[in-house]
């Protein structure tokens, strides 16, 4: 029984991190059309980021500048590389953004190193909590709860800013909100920061977690577009879903078998392309150009 | 120079031209959809195109407002010129587009679809107490989802999204299409009221009974081009233009 | 690279080898020969040669399905992989004292394309980005359960010192890890450097190289080019586009399996790597690098790359990043070439990008022809009669209760004013959408269920509103098109025959072309006709397949006076010999050329007639005039 809770709170904290990139996935997806395999590397340099600033400054300060280096990275790469992908058919985004990753994995590990690494947290979040009849550690638990309270952050700003209509509306139709006047094109540069900022936060806040090496990164991101998938390309809480769901399935199959456990999240994803390809909460009516 | 005689009074006061599209070329591809198309409309005046459907009205619209970019010709607005401006830029200089197909935005509230006109207009036209005094429905329904509204109303709210901003230009495409008679009349009382308000209008319309009872001009495309312009009742007494035009 | 009309070649009349593949194979064998020598002065050595050549073939693999058949896979590392571990558990299993080549490989290599066409049945449905990323789950899933499966593959540690096979031929059993006799080259080193295997792979590797070569120009691999460059125009000549897809990606995967194969018999060992992500994504960036749609293009990928691989990362650590660069600077430079290969994905999206399958879903491609149901055998006379005939799009109707008639040989305009639902209809008798309600017979026969591709080869062809062509291929290479899905039937399995044999694929092709006086624009590319001439080409091709019923929407629009008259002269002379419908807006024309006249309205029939008669039906007026009388309008 024990062991079940530990899977469970084990499942929502990787089932989060699973969220949080898939939140930008998809709202990116969705106001950018831009399929984005290089989002694991916002995640990856906010992490080696936060990891150079934890050691070197400190910790608060970390999860302060990782963010703000991946939205900078992020913007840079919109200007320079991407612009001229939003309108090419989805795969040849797959192509340009996976070669992204690819650089810039690489060049972290040239950077820092192949080794895995970690910085400390300090000592007043070291330890442990107990939750009933479990012990669980402290960071854990202010991590979990940490990525709940930024998500609830992005869903205000979507559903009650009036940045998030102009950005709900261009998710739904591009064009009527040009002919209403709308700088759509403004408000996907900030969306697409926006959605990089949040893999960067998250990269440095889990870094203590999971630790960081060059290939964490991308070893997120295919787990997190079958939470996209799984959801629903565009959708919101189609990522929160997906996310949750894909991470518990994944602790608890862990716990019951655990050989089945990386499979099981594949087969989740063959299941739905061929049974529900637009996700579980996502449009079945083709999002309108 | 000699003095001139006494003109005679004019019929009507003469009118500035506000938009004035001159020669537009327009191709889908390599589809020549609209040729040497050329009109104008001036301050105040409700014109009317008229012709039946697939014929490049729609083209002409989106030529206007930048969805469609011609090869050649102007658009011009107060003497401006829009041909080569983006669809925000034309917007945001007045020139608005009421849609065939309303679009509205069915994920958002009608009340959200209200408040979004409002926040991305460059300047504020109607107030939102207007618009409810004018469209009382609308009213009643503000927490209803885009796509729970019937028809009738998704025109109305489509029509008031656009005088939410401050319009220099109003373009309507075919406004009363696939509504019922009853509704059709109230989306017609509504263009009376607008044009009683003075913006300046383009109604693109397949009903000609709706459009001759508003429009102060018209023309008339077919196959791309203009053949007629004139007025109402030049439309309403010649049985043999609307044969060769605008029917069968 | 497009398949071109070339002047018949001398050829062999039984089988499918011509000179010219001979000289490219002998060229072929003298480059892969002097290979390893060539790289030797700049680090190369003859394992990294052998391991190239190896390689090579599931690039090729690889290629076939992206390039020629348009699909990107991130998956292709569960055929490699699986071919390795396929090929040593054979080894180690089978019959470990005689370890036989032959069985390992060739076992390995048809396990993996039962394999592939299992896998392929399932994702050939789903295009783009959404059959990347099945592929991708497929392979994973792939990867996982090998990991997991420690009592036969190992897990991580993978299967190691394998031993060595032998291979059996005739009277010999040959040891590939002899090596060559010794002969100095100098600065290209010694040919007794080189092991037999390098002589084997070459072999290979010259073999499937001539295998693409015959492929990609023969009749099936003619229709996977017309398919990727425009599928939906091949489904309504009559080809089955899902079939083809499908034996693409079985001949891929089994190619890429063959190449795994042979590489863990080579290497001695086999390791999860070769079914990792990466695995999958070196395909990519090889054959993308290397030239997409070309022969030697992932030929040439794989060999730089891995060369760079192998001789960079002894001299800097930033070997992967170079390789990285290198990718993503090729894909944002590239000039038409990948805009081409992945141009099928946005043409069969109109509306949108991730549209799941051409074919709606409630659908049965190959329903055999049921007779006309109860009661409602139409009469000998009609060649198309539908009955109560509708479509739901949600909850909006865009037809609904349509009786229509038309009689062979009629000349039919079909019209009416806004929200009529005129392509609707036409998409329902085409195939194109299947009726939510309502049946449709065709000569007696129901076809109401019937894909749009066996309508074809029933008689009933289409010429879309705007026209559906394969722009990279000239005027009779498209009209050809047409004629061979005529010819061949939905699907043939031609990898070695080529088309251009057959004489009454042109026959067909020179007949349609000469109907809608195309000829003197024939050599002409598609792309670059003017859009009268497409929109004629794309009747042709209509034509081409030997319909009984021609569906024409807006056969004039957009065109100049001139050609609109030229173009309605030729249909009227159509018209005479075979059953012509046509959505027209043009009033001169419809009320000029049309035997009959139906108007919609509203999704339904509101009337049909002579053309007399419908300009003198007031309530036709009144739909055009948005509801209302004339009588009304002299308020």
């Amino acid at each position: 029984m024990e062991a079940l809770f530990q899977a469970m709170i084990g499942g929502l904290v990787l089932g989060l991190i699973y969220v949080a990139i898939a939140v930008g996935l998809t709202i990116i997806f969705g106001t950018l059309r831009l399929v984005n395999f290089a989002h694991g590397a916002f995640y990856a340099i906010g992490a080696y980021v936060g990891l150079v600033i934890a050691q070197h400054i400190g910790v608060g300060w970390a999860f302060i500048a990782a963010p703000i280096a991946v939205a900078l990275f992020a913007v840079l790469l919109d200007r320079l590389v991407l612009r001229s992908f939003y309108d090419k058919e989805p795969t040849a985004q797959l192509l340009v953004t996976f070669g992204i990753a690819l650089v810039v994995e690489e060049s972290l590990r040239l950077i820092f190193g192949a080794t895995t690494q970690q910085y400390t947290m300090p000592a007043a979040l070291q330890g442990s909590v107990t939750l009933g009849p479990i012990t669980y550690p402290a960071y854990r638990l202010l991590f979990a709860g940490g990525v709940i309270v930024m998500l609830a952050l992005v869903w205000l700003f979507i559903e009650r800013t009036n940045y998030g209509l102009i950005v709900r509306a261009g998710i739904r139709d591009r064009t009527m909100v040009q002919l209403l006047g709308g700088n759509i094109r403004q408000a996907s540069t900030i969306v697409f920061a926006l959605g990089a900022a949040i893999a960067g936060l998250v990269g440095a806040a889990a870094t203590p977690i999971y630790s960081i090496d060059p290939g964490t990164g991308f070893a997120f991101l295919v787990p997190s577009f079958v939470v996209v998938v799984v959801g629903g390309l565009g959708s919101f809480w189609g990522a929160v879903l997906g996310g949750l769901l894909i991470g518990e399935l994944q602790s608890l199959t862990n716990l019951a078998y655990a050989p089945a456990s990386n499979v099981v999240i594949y087969l989740c994803m063959a299941l739905i392309l061929l049974l529900r390809p637009q996700g579980l909460l996502g449009e079945s009516e083709v999002i309108r150009q | 120079m000699s003095t001139p005689a006494v003109p005679p009074a004019p019929a009507a006061a003469p009118t500035q031209t506000r938009l004035r599209v001159e020669s537009i070329n327009t191709y889908y591809g390599d589809s020549h959809v609209l040729r040497d198309v050329s009109l104008h409309i001036g301050a105040g005046e409700t014109v009317a195109l008229l012709g039946r459907n697939g014929v490049g009205k729609t083209t002409t619209l989106k030529s206007i407002v930048g969805w469609q970019k011609p090869r050649s010709g102007s658009v011009t607005l107060d003497g401006e010129e829009l041909v080569g401006r983006d669809m925000m830029q034309i917007a945001r200089k007045g020139v608005s587009l009421v849609p065939e197909e309303r679009r509205i935005f069915t994920n958002l509230t009608v009340a959200e679809n209200l408040k979004l006109a409002q926040v991305t207009a460059r300047r504020p036209g109607w107030t939102l107490d207007h618009v409810y005094e004018k469209f009382p429905r609308l009213r009643e329904r503000l927490t209803h989802k885009g796509d729970e509204i019937s028809g009738g109303e998704k025109q109305m709210l489509a029509i008031a999204r656009a005088l939410l901003q401050d319009v220099s230009v109003l373009l309507l495409d075919e406004p009363t299409e696939g509504l019922a008679p009853l509704i059709v009349r109230e989306v017609e009382n509504v263009i009376r009221e607008i044009k009683a308000a003075g913006i300046t209008t383009l109604l693109v319309e397949q009903n000609l009974y709706s459009a001759l009872a508003v429009a102060d001009r018209c023309y008339i495309i077919d196959q791309g081009e203009i053949k007629f312009e004139g007025t109402p009742d030049q439309v309403r007494t010649d049985e043999d233009l609307r044969r060769r035009y605008l029917h069968v | 690279m497009t398949v071109s009309s070339e002047p018949a070649p001398a050829a062999s009349a039984r089988s499918g080898l011509l000179a010219g593949d001979a000289r490219f194979a002998v060229l072929c064998a003298l480059g892969i020969a002097a290979f390893p020598f060539l790289i030797h002065p700049i680090g190369g050595y003859s394992t990294l040669a052998t391991q190239i050549a190896i390689v090579s073939i599931a690039s090729i693999g690889f290629n076939l399905l992206l390039g020629y058949a348009g699909s990107l896979s991130y998956g292709h590392a569960m055929f490699y992989g699986g071919g390795g571990y396929l090929a040593a558990i054979l080894l180690l299993r089978v019959s470990p004292q005689h370890p036989n080549l032959w069985l390992c490989v060739l076992g390995a290599t048809a396990g993996t394309a039962i394999l592939a066409m299992i896998v392929g049945a399932v994702t050939v449905r789903l295009y783009g980005i959404y059959f990347a990323l099945l592929t991708l789950a497929f392979a994973q899933m792939v990867y996982f359960i090998v990991e997991q499966a420690k009592d036969w593959t190992n897990g991580d540690d993978g299967l190691q010192a394998l031993p060595n096979a032998l291979l059996p031929i005739g009277p010999w059993t040959v040891d590939l890890t002899t090596h060559l006799p010794s002969f100095n080259l100098g600065p290209f080193g010694d040919v007794g450097e080189l092991r037999l295997w390098y002589i084997f792979a070459g072999i290979c590797l010259v073999l499937v190289l001539l295998f693409a070569r015959m492929l990609t120009r023969s009749q099936f691999g003619e229709v996977l080019g017309a398919i990727r460059e425009n599928e939906q125009r091949s489904t309504l000549i009559g080809f089955n586009a899902p079939a083809y897809r499908l034996a693409a990606f079985a001949i891929s995967g089994a190619l890429t399996g063959f190449s795994g194969a042979l590489r863990a018999m080579f290497d001695g060992s086999v390791s999860v790597d070769a079914l990792s992500i990466d695995r999958s994504g070196s395909f990519v960036i090889y054959t993308i690098v290397g030239g997409v749609q070309t022969l030697f293009g992932p030929v040439a990928g794989t060999a730089v790359i891995m060369f760079l691989e192998n001789v960079l990362s002894a001299r800097t650590p930033a070997w992967r990043l170079i390789e990285g660069l290198v990718f993503v600077g090729v894909i944002v430079f590239l000039p038409r070439g990948l805009s081409t290969v992945l141009k099928q994905q946005r043409d069969k999206n109109p509306r949108g990008l991730f549209v799941r399958s051409l074919r709606p879903s409630n659908e049965e491609p190959d329903a055999l022809l049921r007779p006309g149901g109860e009661g409602r055998k139409s009469g000998p006379i009609s060649i198309i009669e539908t009955f109560k005939l509708g479509k739901l799009f949600g909850h909006f109707a865009a037809n609904h209760d349509i009786d229509f008639k038309v009689d062979p040989g009629e000349l039919r305009a079909v019209i009416g004013p806004n929200g009529a639902g005129k392509t609707t209809f036409f998409n329902l008798l085409s195939g194109t959408s299947a009726p939510s309600s309502g049946t449709i017979n065709y000569k007696g026969r129901d076809v109401s269920r019937l894909s749009g591709t066996s309508r074809v080869h029933l008689g009933i062809a289409k010429a879309f509103q705007t026209a559906s062509l394969y722009p990279d291929q000239t005027v009779r290479q498209n009209c050809r098109l047409a004629a061979l899905a005529r010819v061949q039937g939905r699907f043939a399995l031609q990898v070695f025959r080529r088309s251009i044999r057959l004489d009454d694929v042109d026959n067909l092709a020179e007949r349609a072309m000469a109907r809608l006086e195309l000829l003197d624009v024939a050599d002409v590319r598609a792309g670059d006709l003017s859009h009268g001439d497409k929109k004629r080409l794309d009747i042709a091709i209509a034509l081409a397949t030997q319909p009984q019923i021609l569906l024409l929407d807006e056969p004039i629009a957009g065109m100049s006076k001139d050609e609109a008259r030229k173009t309605e002269a030729l249909i009227r002379k159509l018209a005479t010999e075979m059953t012509v419908l046509v959505i027209e807006h043009d009033m001169e024309m419809v009320m000029g050329i049309s035997d009959s006249i139906t108007v919609l309205h509203q999704g339904t029939v509101l009337a049909t007639g002579t053309p007399a008669e419908i300009q003198a039906n007031p309530r036709v007026q009144e739909a055009y005039l948005g509801g209302h009388s004339e009588a009304e309008l002299a308020h």
